[in-house]
């Protein structure tokens, strides 16, 4: 660990053992099995102005799936800026967006550093890709913005063991996530955007008692037996424009337009979030 | 400026406003395939064009009648209402208020505190170099003699600058110093033009003072 100024926690899992009585077992007998149709998202909470010293700020919470021990999304945004840049930076026309993606080390299952790893930094990245598309950045010459965003609850199943699931697939829904809630804190800081963007996750899934793997939208790893692929979409609604896509995994060679049709449901998925997001605007000016 | 009826809305970024055929975009607002949309999250203000100024005058040539951009209303988005906080950024032409934080002999280096009627959230520096204190007898300006450290000044905008500064100028009547302290710490009062007098020891300081409005 790198990190020496602070005192660390003990690095690895610190989840309590779950003893095999009756009802864990029922738990884990019962994984798996969608509990929604495959073209609806979770419901969430989404409120603006939550951090009163940041120009700008959104809470985004996901719902969990309804069984024990699975935590939603919970997401914390704060914009600050418009400001000056440092003096050391060069002479900018246009805005300059620094996008920050942290995970606190109570998030996950694996306990996580105060340090941004390599996976955040890959969020950060995506989403000032995603973003960038949807602010106009000349409206602000030789200024910058932060956006930072704390993933505070990590949408994990904490029952399933270590070998379940590949966390590779909690950070599409965690981007997703960020996409919207900084669309909502830009858009309460009072940024220049085209639109709102928002962020929508489709996944290829193959359980067992398909023959054939089907798409849906908003997936829950833990409730899958496999996912294949998956892209996470960042969409402007009014001008019909993908900001930016993250695809992952393998698609079977039988469907060529697969890719297609997994990119469409990720529109889908965005718009629904963007429904939200529109909502949440409005109570926030009314 | 007339708020015409039943257009105070709400508006969030990338709504529809209107075609940018009937309508002129103002702060808030940015255009996308001839259509106006909102670009911020907000309340809608159509404000109509000034009316000519005077009364009607019998027409004395006859003129065809042409619709032009100014006789639009316009349209903007304006954040009254969301938040208190507003920040902006100080264009060229805006009046602005600041601190001068350091001299040297060919400039002055002043924070921006006040622009327009907005007080800044981030701060932001300027420069007034010495060819820009007053217009006349240029050459013979000298910075410690217009501005002090810890004086506010009343300066205009005129350019964007560089990656750090906004370039500041003071040269017109009613720009220049209107707050200066003296050597001994007291409030001065301006006698002229270019002094500044400590009411309590008497001694006069130069400034590049400000016409009072």
């Amino acid at each position: 660990m790198s990190d020496r100024r602070r005192i660390n926690g003990p690095v690895g899992a610190t989840i309590p053992p779950v003893s095999e009585d009756g009802a864990s077992r029922e738990v884990a007998g019962s994984r798996g099995g969608r509990s929604r149709p495959p073209n609806a998202i979770r419901k969430m909470y989404l409120k603006t102005g939550v951090t009163p010293s940041a120009s700008g700020s959104a809470y985004l919470e996901i719902e969990t799936s309804g069984r024990s021990g699975v935590s939603g999304l919970k997401l914390s945004c704060t914009v600050h800026g418009p400001r000056s840049l440092p003096r050391s930076s060069p002479f900018s026309p246009h805005i300059i967006l620094s996008t920050h993606v942290k995970y606190a080390p109570f998030a996950t299952r694996q306990r996580r550093g105060y340090l941004r790893d390599p996976s955040e930094r890959d969020l950060g990245t995506h989403l000032e890709a995603a973003l960038r598309g949807a602010i106009i950045a000349d409206r602000w010459p030789k200024s910058g913005v932060d956006i930072i965003v704390s993933i505070i609850e990590g949408d994990q199943d904490r029952e399933t063991s270590k070998t379940q699931g590949d966390e590779s697939w909690d950070l599409m829904n965690a981007l997703s996530g960020c996409i919207t809630v900084a669309s909502a804190a830009l858009a309460d800081a009072g940024i220049d955007c085209v639109d709102t963007v928002a962020g929508g996750v489709a996944a290829l899934v193959s359980d067992k008692g398909d023959a054939s793997p089907s798409i849906v939208i908003d997936p829950i790893p833990s409730e899958h037996d496999r996912i294949l692929a998956a892209c996470c979409i960042a969409y402007l609604p009014t001008r019909d424009e993908v900001t930016n896509l993250w695809f992952k995994g393998d698609l079977p060679a039988s469907d060529t337009e697969l890719y297609t049709k997994l990119v469409e449901k990720g529109i889908q998925a965005s718009a629904k979030a963007n429904r939200v997001l529109v909502e949440c605007l409005g109570e926030t000016v009314g | 400026m007339a708020t015409s009826s039943g257009t105070t809305s709400v508006a969030i970024p990338g709504q529809l406003l209107g075609p940018a055929s009937k309508f002129q975009p103002g702060p808030g607002t940015h255009i996308h395939n001839a259509n106006l949309y909102s670009s911020l999250l907000g309340v809608v203000h159509a404000s109509q064009p000034a009316k000519p100024p005077g009364p009607a005058k019998r027409l004395t040539k006859i003129t065809v009648p042409t619709q032009t951009p100014a006789e639009l209303p316009t349209l903007s988005v304006s954040r009254t209402g969301v938040s208190e906080k507003r920040e902006v950024l100080p264009e060229v032409g805006n009046t602005v208020l600041c601190r001068v934080t350091r001299i040297t002999p060919r400039q002055a280096v002043v924070a921006i505190l006040i622009c327009g009627d907005t007080v800044l959230e981030a701060e932001w520096q300027g420069l007034i170099r010495v060819q820009d204190v007053r217009a006349t007898e240029k050459d013979k300006v000298k910075i410690y003699e217009s501005f002090r450290p810890g004086d506010i000044v009343r300066a205009e905008v005129i350019s964007l600058g560089d990656q750090a500064n906004f370039y500041l100028s003071t040269a017109r009547n009613e720009l220049g110093v209107i707050l200066a302290t003296s050597e001994a710490g007291n409030n001065m009062y301006p006698v002229n033009w270019k002094e500044y007098m400590d009411p309590e020891t008497g001694l006069s300081e130069l400034r590049k003072v400000a016409k009072p409005y």
